[in-house]
């Protein structure tokens, strides 16, 4: 019960603690995972995140600020993490199934694009098409949690929605 | 189109699951920082219990230390003070005979004239 975690969590309690990093944990790893783009430092950062939880638990009020919390917390880290370290080995481009799902009508070729599409974007960017498909965030929210303004949002995801589509039209035209 | 690369984006996008050890690992690094934190609080308490036994021996140091510095300093002051005396006073000595020797000077009768000053 998600809500007998969080107050059990908030009291000190190691399993209510443990309980709310199950519920949470593929929210942060995810986040951390397709920002990195690096399976070791997207775990790193995740402990990391849920540290941070842990020591200020007493500070989240509800479970929907804790899911902003943590959106937060896991993209400005993430964002900072990239400007840190400009170079940080990329996962191979084969072994990116993980990090875009497989789907049933799997599309490697729109695995390939995703991929150089999110290689691309500075982190902020990177950070706004994630907030956007990952959790289903709208641009007003997604301005929020990154602290940017909604115009920059909303400039974001047209560009990088533009640059994928012109990737698969490309595609497209070529297999007909 | 749109809507289409946006449900295809949902799909590949979706939350990625770190493994069934992952809530294990989180807890053992959450461990891990409350015992390096408690034992930061043990030297922290040491160093806490150090500077109260240190405290007033370090308080008494300094206030000898103030006694002995402020007793010099008088010291030397009485004696440039003495110096100072001890100059006026051979001031006023030399003055002194120089005006004795002035007043003799003064006072003391003129020279008699001889035989061949008069009547000449």
């Amino acid at each position: 019960m998600p809500d007998d975690s969080f107050a059990s969590a908030r009291a000190g309690k190691p399993a209510g603690f443990a309980a709310l990093v199950r519920l949470h944990q593929s929210l942060v790893y995810g986040i951390a995972l397709r920002m990195l783009m690096d399976r070791a430092l997207a775990e790193d950062l995740s402990q990391e995140v849920f540290l941070q939880l842990h020591q200020n638990i007493r500070a989240i009020e509800s479970h929907e600020h804790l899911a902003f919390w943590l959106r937060r917390v896991t993209a400005h880290r993430a964002i900072d993490r990239l400007r840190q370290n400009r170079r940080i080995e990329t996962i191979a481009l084969e072994d990116d199934a993980e990090i875009f799902a497989a789907t049933p009508d799997d599309d490697p070729l729109l695995r390939k694009h995703l991929h150089g599409l999110i290689l691309q974007l500075a982190p902020v960017a990177r950070a706004v098409v994630l907030l956007r498909y990952q959790e289903d965030l709208d641009p007003v929210e997604i301005a929020r949690t990154l602290e940017i303004p909604v115009n920059t949002v909303k400039s974001h995801l047209k560009r990088s929605l533009s640059a994928l589509r012109e990737k698969l039209s490309g595609v497209a035209c070529v297999s007909l | 189109m749109s809507e289409d690369l946006d449900n295809t984006l949902r799909k590949a996008l979706r939350r990625v699951d770190p493994g069934e050890d992952f809530t294990a690992r989180v807890l053992a690094r959450v461990a891990a920082e409350a015992r390096s934190e408690s034992s930061g609080d043990m030297r922290s308490a040491n160093r806490s219990v150090s500077r109260l036994v240190w405290l007033p021996v370090a308080l008494a140091a300094s206030l000898v230390l103030a006694v002995v510095v402020t007793y010099e300093w008088q010291a030397r002051r009485e004696r440039a003070g003495l110096e100072a005396r001890d100059q006026v006073i051979e001031a006023l000595r030399v003055t002194s005979e120089k005006l004795d020797l002035a007043y003799q000077i003064v006072n003391s009768p003129p020279p008699s004239r001889t035989p061949d000053d008069a009547g000449a």
